[in-house]
C-alpha cells in the first residue's frame, strides 16, 4: 500500500511540474532559512556549555550605586580571587582573567601582535579547554611559561615541535611553550590564542591589593555540593568587610549557564533581557518562516483539491477508509518534505559563508553528528506531517457521490481556510517589510547624529613600546614632514571610554550628587586635531599659560551639572588635585551614538595618562602617501612594533554594527517571507484562473473586457493583502515602538512608513496575481465553454 | 440479495428541497440482472448511490444480504463495500495517475491482498476483458471502449456478488456500448448480480427486468424473462 501511495505521490510530482517546483522550493527555502536560524540558536545557547564544571562556575559582579542607579557589572579588584579562596569554605578554586593582553612576540626576526590572556594558573583546571600537550595543572607553573593554541603554533613554528620553543613577549622577557591548547571553540566568551600566567603581571608590578581598583574579571568554582544559596549572602556584604570607603557596595556571584544569554540588568535585578531576547525572537522568525511555507503547501494542495476529488471518490468507492487516505496525503507531503529538505541542506551550504559574516560567527553543520541526521529527519517529518495534516483533512473528507458525478465545485477558487492562510502569510511580510524600514531608518538617523568633531582624516595608533617615550619626535616628524596637519595625544581613543569617576568638587555642589564624569587626558592641539567645537574660552596652550598643566576643559553637558555662570577659571577638585577650567566645548559622541553624550571632563598636561596617539592626516596629500610617510616615521622612533593605526571613522562605524545586522537580518528574513509567500500566492492566482475558466468564458460572451476580467480576478487577492494590512499596522507599530525604546536617542515612527509597506506589498501582490489574471482574461471563451 | 422497504431520500438546500427517493420500495434477488430507467431527476443516481452505499437514506429499511445496513457507519459501510460490490460509472473514472494494471489493482490492495495473489488476480481479469496488451498503459492512451473495459475489470476484480453501473455505456459508441453490455451480460451468468441504472432502452433488453421510476417512487417494472 506504502509503494502505491508513493508511486502515485511520485507521478503526481512528475505530471504538475510547475505545481512541485513551486512547492517544494517554496519548502525549501522555508526550511533553509528556519535551519540556518536554528543553527545560530543551537549557536549561542551552547555557548560556555562545553565545560565539565559548568554547574560550579561562577563570574563575581558587582552592584553598587551611581547617578541614583543601581549598576551591575563584572570588574572586581585583583585581590579578592585568592581572598574567596581563603574566606568561603564552598569556593573550591578562584581564577582571575584580565581583559585581554595584545603582547607583542618575537621569535628570531619574526614579530607580530597577538590576542591573549593573562590568567591564574588554575586557568585550565577550572576551565576546560583541552591541552594537545602539558599538563593543565603545571603549564602555567612557571612565570616564565606561555601556552600558544595549535593555530599560533602553527604560525609561529610552522610544522617545528613548538614545545620548549622560546618567545620573547613585548621585548622584554623570554618565555617557554609550555603547553599546546586545541583551538578554543567559536562558542565560548574567551577569545585568545596564548595564555601567560598571573605571575608576570605581578612581575611587570601590574598587581596591587587595593580593594577600590576594579580591573580583573574573577571566576569561581564551587565545591561539588556546596550551593549558590549557601554562598549568596556571604557575597552580600563580602567588599564591606574589606573596603570600609565604600559601603552599600554589594557582590554576588553568577552562574556560568546564564553569562551568554542573560547578564542583563536594570537597577540591580536581572531584568529577563540580554541575548535571550534575540535567540527568542529568531526562534518566532524561524517557526513563522517555516509555518509560512507549510501554509504555501497547504494552500496549493487544497487549490488542486479539484484534480485529486476524483482520486479520493474512486478510491473510496474501491474501499478506502478515511485513516488510509489521511496516511497517503500525509505520506505525500512527507516526500514533498523530504525532496524540499534534500534542496534545503544545499541552500544552507551555499548561504552559510554569507549567514556566518552576517552573525559573526563560524555556523556549519556537523554531517559526522547522527544528531544532525536525527534531528534532520525528526525536521523533515515534522514539516512534512504540519504542511500535509490539513490538506489530507480537507482532502479525505470528499464524498465520492459528489465528486464523482462531476457536481464538485467550489464556488470561487478561494474558500475561507485558505484565505486565513493567505492572510497570515501576508501579515508577517509586511510586519516585516515596516521593521526593515524603521531599523534602517534609526540606524540613517544616529549616523547622521553630528558627531561634534570631525572624523575625515583622523587617524590615532595606541602606544607600544617607545612610542610614549618619543610621541615629541614622532610628533614633530609628522608635522615637519607635512604628513600631519596637527598632532596630540590623548588617554584613550576617541570612540572608547576607558575611565569615569564620580566625587569631584565644586562651589555650589549638592552634596548628594553622584554624577559620573567621563574622564578624558590631552595634551596640547586636542581642538585642533580633531575638530572640536569650542563654545567657550581655548584649548590648552602650556607654552603660553604656564598653569595650563593643571588646565581643563569641560562639554556642555558636565557644565549643566556645574550650573556655572561663568564657567571660565572655576576649579574642580579631582583625586587632590585642582583643576581650572579654560574652555567649553560642544558635546561630541564617545560612546553610544544613540544615547545622550555623558558629562566630560578634559584634564590638562599635569594627569598625562597617555595611551594614545591622535594625527590629523595632511589633506593635500593622498592618504596612502601619508600612511607610508608615517610608517617610515613610527618604525625609525618605535623599530621593534609594528605600525598599527586605526582611522577614526572607521572605528565609529563600528558603533552601528549591531543595529545594521538587526536591519539586514530583518530585510533578509522580510524579502524571504515575501519570496515564499509570492510563489504560493502565484500558485493560488494560477488555480483560480483554472477553476473559474467556464465563469470567465460566460463574462466575455456577454462582453467583459479584458482588463475587468484581470481585474475582477486580482480583486479577491487583493482584499486579503489589505486585511493583512490592517492586521500588521498595529502589531508592527507595537514592535518598533518597544524597539525603540532601548535606545535614547531615537526616530520617531511616522505613518508613511506603514503606507509605503502597505503600497509594497499591494504592488507586489499585484504584480504576482495579475500574470495569471491576465492570461485567463485574454483566452478564448469559446474554447473554455465547449471544454464543458 | 437486495430488499429496500419505504426508503426516503431529500436533498436540502438553503432554499429548495428535493425528493429523490419517495418510499420507494425494491427487492433484487441474487444472480438477476435489474435496468432502473426513468427521465433524468427521477432518484436513479441516488437510488444507485444508496444501494453502493455511498449514500445514506434518510428513512426506511435497506437490507442487504438479509442484514440492516441503512444505519451503518462510514467505516462499517467502507467495509462491506469493498468486498462485495462492484461500480462501472459512465466516466470510467479511472485514476490517471496510475497505469490499466495499477487501476485494476487498486480494489485488491484496499483488501490486503498479497502482491504475488493480486497480480495474478490482475491478469486473470485483465485476460478476460481482453486488456492484458494494454496493461501498463495510462487511462488516457486508451479509447473509451478499452476504458469501460479496464472499469468493469476493477469492479469485477475483487469477486463482488453486486455490481452496479450508472449508464455504462453513456459515453461510447454503439460497437465499444455493445462490448460492454456484453461483458456484463457474461458476468451475470457467471453469478454475479448487476444493477444498471440507463437512459438506452437498446441496453435495458440485455437485463432480466425494467424497473422504471418517476419522482422518486417506482412506477412499473417489467419482467423480460
Amino acid at each position: 500500500m506504502i509503494k502505491n501511495f508513493f508511486k502515485i505521490a511520485w507521478r503526481n510530482l512528475i505530471r504538475n511540474k510547475g505545481f512541485s517546483i513551486i512547492n517544494i522550493s517554496g519548502l525549501a527555502v522555508g526550511m533553509a532559512s528556519a535551519v540556518l536560524i536554528l543553527l545560530w540558536i543551537q549557536n549561542e545557547m551552547a555557548y560556555d556549555q562545553f565545560h565539565a564544571n559548568k554547574d560550579r562556575i561562577y563570574e563575581v559582579w558587582n552592584k553598587a550605586e551611581f547617578s541614583g542607579k543601581l549598576n551591575c557589572w563584572n570588574t572586581t579588584p585583583k585581590i579578592l580571587a585568592r581572598t574567596m579562596e581563603r574566606d568561603l569554605p564552598e569556593v573550591e578554586q578562584a581564577v582571575r582573567v584580565d581583559w585581554g593582553s595584545d603582547f607583542l612576540f618575537s621569535i628570531g626576526d619574526k614579530r607580530l601582535t597577538v590576542p591573549g590572556n593573562i590568567v591564574d594558573s588554575n586557568f585550565l583546571q577550572v576551565f576546560s579547554f583541552p591541552l594537545l600537550k602539558g599538563n593543565p595543572a603545571l603549564v602555567l607553573k612557571d612565570m616564565h611559561s606561555i601556552v600558544l593554541t595549535e593555530t599560533l603554533a602553527k604560525k609561529l613554528f610552522g610544522n617545528e615541535e613548538p614545545m620548549g620553543k622560546i618567545i620573547k613577549i613585548d621585548n622584554k622577557e623570554n618565555f617557554t611553550v609550555t603547553g599546546i591548547l586545541k583551538d578554543i571553540p567559536n562558542n565560548t566568551r574567551f577569545n585568545f590564542e596564548y595564555l601567560v600566567p598571573w605571575a608576570y603581571k605581578r612581575f611587570l608590578g601590574d598587581d596591587d591589593d587595593n580593594w577600590g581598583n576594579n580591573s580583573t574579571r574573577t571566576y569561581v568554582m564551587l565545591k561539588p555540593n556546596a550551593t549558590l544559596a549557601s554562598v549568596a549572602p556571604k557575597m552580600k556584604f563580602f567588599k564591606e568587610k574589606y573596603d570600609k570607603d565604600e559601603p552599600n557596595w554589594e557582590m554576588f556571584i553568577y552562574p556560568m549557564s546564564k553569562w551568554r544569554l542573560y547578564s542583563s540588568f536594570t537597577n540591580g535585578t536581572e531584568d529577563g533581557g540580554g541575548r535571550i531576547t534575540f535567540v527568542k525572537l529568531f526562534g518566532i522568525i524561524a517557526a513563522f518562516i517555516l509555518l509560512i511555507a507549510c501554509i504555501n503547501f497547504m494552500n496549493l494542495s487544497t487549490a488542486r483539491s479539484e484534480k485529486r476529488a476524483k482520486e479520493v471518490g474512486i478510491r473510496k468507492v474501491v474501499g478506502a477508509q478515511k485513516g488510509s487516505l489521511i496516511s497517503q496525503f500525509i505520506g505525500e507531503s512527507v516526500l514533498l518534505a523530504f525532496l524540499a529538505g534534500i534542496l534545503a541542506v544545499g541552500i544552507v551550504q551555499l548561504s552559510l559563508p554569507g549567514f556566518n559574516e552576517l552573525t559573526d560567527k563560524k555556523l556549519f553543520i556537523d554531517y559526522a553528528n547522527p544528531l544532525f541526521w536525527l534531528a534532520g529527519i525528526g525536521f523533515v517529518l515534522f514539516t512534512g506531517i504540519l504542511a500535509g495534516s490539513y490538506p489530507a483533512f480537507f482532502l479525505s473528507s470528499f464524498q465520492p457521490v459528489t465528486v464523482l458525478k462531476g457536481t464538485f465545485k467550489k464556488a470561487h477558487a478561494l474558500v475561507t481556510p485558505r484565505k486565513v492562510l493567505v492572510v497570515l502569510q501576508f501579515t508577517f511580510a509586511i510586519i516585516l517589510i515596516i521593521c526593515t524600514i524603521i531599523v534602517k531608518q534609526q540606524i540613517d538617523y544616529a549616523q547622521d547624529r553630528e558627531t561634534g568633531y570631525n572624523k575625515n582624516n583622523l587617524a590615532y595608533h595606541v602606544f607600544t613600546g617607545d612610542i610614549e617615550k618619543n610621541y615629541h619626535l614622532i610628533k614633530n616628524e609628522l608635522l615637519s614632514s607635512g604628513t600631519a596637519s596637527s598632532v596630540t595625544e590623548t588617554s584613550a581613543p576617541l570612540t572608547q571610554s576607558w575611565s569615569d569617576g564620580w566625587g569631584q568638587e565644586w562651589e555650589g555642589k549638592d552634596p548628594n550628587d553622584k554624577t559620573d564624569f567621563r574622564r578624558f587626558d590631552a595634551d596640547e592641539d586636542l581642538t585642533k586635531t580633531i575638530g572640536l567645537q569650542l563654545v567657550q574660552g581655548r584649548d590648552f596652550d602650556p607654552k603660553k599659560y604656564l598653569t595650563d598643566s593643571n588646565a581643563m576643559m569641560i562639554n556642555e553637558s558636565a557644565l549643566k551639572v556645574f550650573k556655572f555662570k561663568n564657567p571660565l577659571g572655576q576649579i574642580i577638585k579631582d583625586n587632590g588635585q585642582e583643576w581650572h577650567i579654560v574652555g567649553v566645548f560642544k558635546d561630541f559622541i564617545l560612546e553610544s551614538p544613540y544615547e545622550p553624550t555623558k558629562p566630560m571632563l578634559v584634564y590638562g598636561l599635569n594627569s598625562h595618562w597617555y595611551s594614545v596617539i591622535q594625527m590629523k592626516l595632511n589633506d593635500k596629500n593622498t592618504t596612502a602617501q601619508n600612511l607610508k610617510t608615517a610608517e617610515t616615521i613610527f618604525k625609525k622612533y618605535n623599530p621593534q612594533y609594528p605600525f598599527e593605526y586605526k582611522f577614526v571613522d572607521k572605528e565609529y562605524a563600528k558603533k552601528f554594527e549591531d543595529e545594521k545586522r538587526t536591519g539586514t537580518l530583518a530585510g533578509l528574513f522580510a524579502g524571504l517571507t515575501i519570496f515564499i509567500s509570492c510563489l504560493g500566492l502565484f500558485g493560488l492566482a494560477t488555480y483560480m484562473a483554472e477553476n473559474r475558466i467556464k465563469e470567465i468564458g460566460v463574462r466575455k460572451v456577454l462582453g467583459a473586457s479584458v482588463a475587468g476580467i484581470a481585474a475582477l480576478l486580482s480583486k479577491d487577492f487583493l482584499k486579503l493583502v489589505f486585511v493583512s494590512f490592517v492586521i500588521a499596522v498595529p502589531v508592527s507599530y507595537w514592535a518598533m515602538h518597544t524597539w525603540l525604546l532601548d535606545y535614547p536617542y531615537r526616530v520617531t515612527i511616522e505613518w508613511w512608513v506603514f503606507a509605503m509597506a502597505g503600497l509594497l506589498s499591494i504592488l507586489i501582490a499585484i504584480i504576482t496575481v495579475s500574470f495569471q489574471a491576465i492570461k485567463a482574461a485574454v483566452a478564448n471563451p469559446v474554447r473554455s465553454l465547449r471544454s464543458e | 440479495m437486495i430488499k429496500i422497504t419505504e426508503l426516503e431520500k431529500v436533498y436540502r438546500t438553503e432554499e429548495v428541497e428535493t425528493v429523490a427517493l419517495n418510499k420507494l420500495s425494491i427487492e433484487v434477488k441474487e444472480g438477476e440482472f435489474v435496468a432502473v430507467m426513468g427521465p433524468s431527476g427521477c432518484g436513479k443516481s441516488t437510488l444507485l448511490n444508496i444501494l453502493g452505499l455511498l449514500d445514506d437514506p434518510d428513512a426506511g429499511s435497506f437490507m442487504f444480504n438479509g442484514i440492516e445496513v441503512a444505519k451503518f457507519n462510514e467505516r462499517k459501510r467502507a467495509d462491506l463495500r469493498k468486498h462485495n460490490i462492484g461500480f462501472v460509472f459512465q466516466s470510467f473514472n479511472l485514476i490517471d495517475e496510475l497505469t490499466v494494471f495499477e487501476n485494476v489493482e487498486l480494489p485488491l490492495i484496499y483488501t490486503g491482498m498479497k502482491a504475488p495473489d493480486r497480480k495474478k488476480r490482475v491478469e486473470e481479469v485483465l485476460d478476460k476483458v481482453q486488456i492484458m496488451h494494454r496493461r501498463n498503459h495510462y487511462p488516457q492512451q486508451l479509447s473509451g471502449g478499452q476504458q469501460q473495459r479496464v472499469a468493469v475489470a476493477r469492479a469485477v476484480v475483487n469477486k463482488p456478488k453486486l455490481i452496479l453501473a450508472d449508464e455504462p455505456t453513456g459515453n461510447l459508441d454503439s460497437h465499444n456500448g455493445n462490448e460492454v453490455m456484453e461483458l456484463l451480460t457474461e458476468l451475470n451468468e457467471q453469478g454475479t448480480t448487476i444493477v444498471m441504472v440507463t437512459h438506452s432502452e437498446h441496453d435495458s433488453r440485455y437485463s432480466h427486468r425494467i424497473i422504471r421510476m418517476l419522482d422518486g417512487q417506482s412506477v412499473t417494472e417489467n419482467i423480460l424473462i
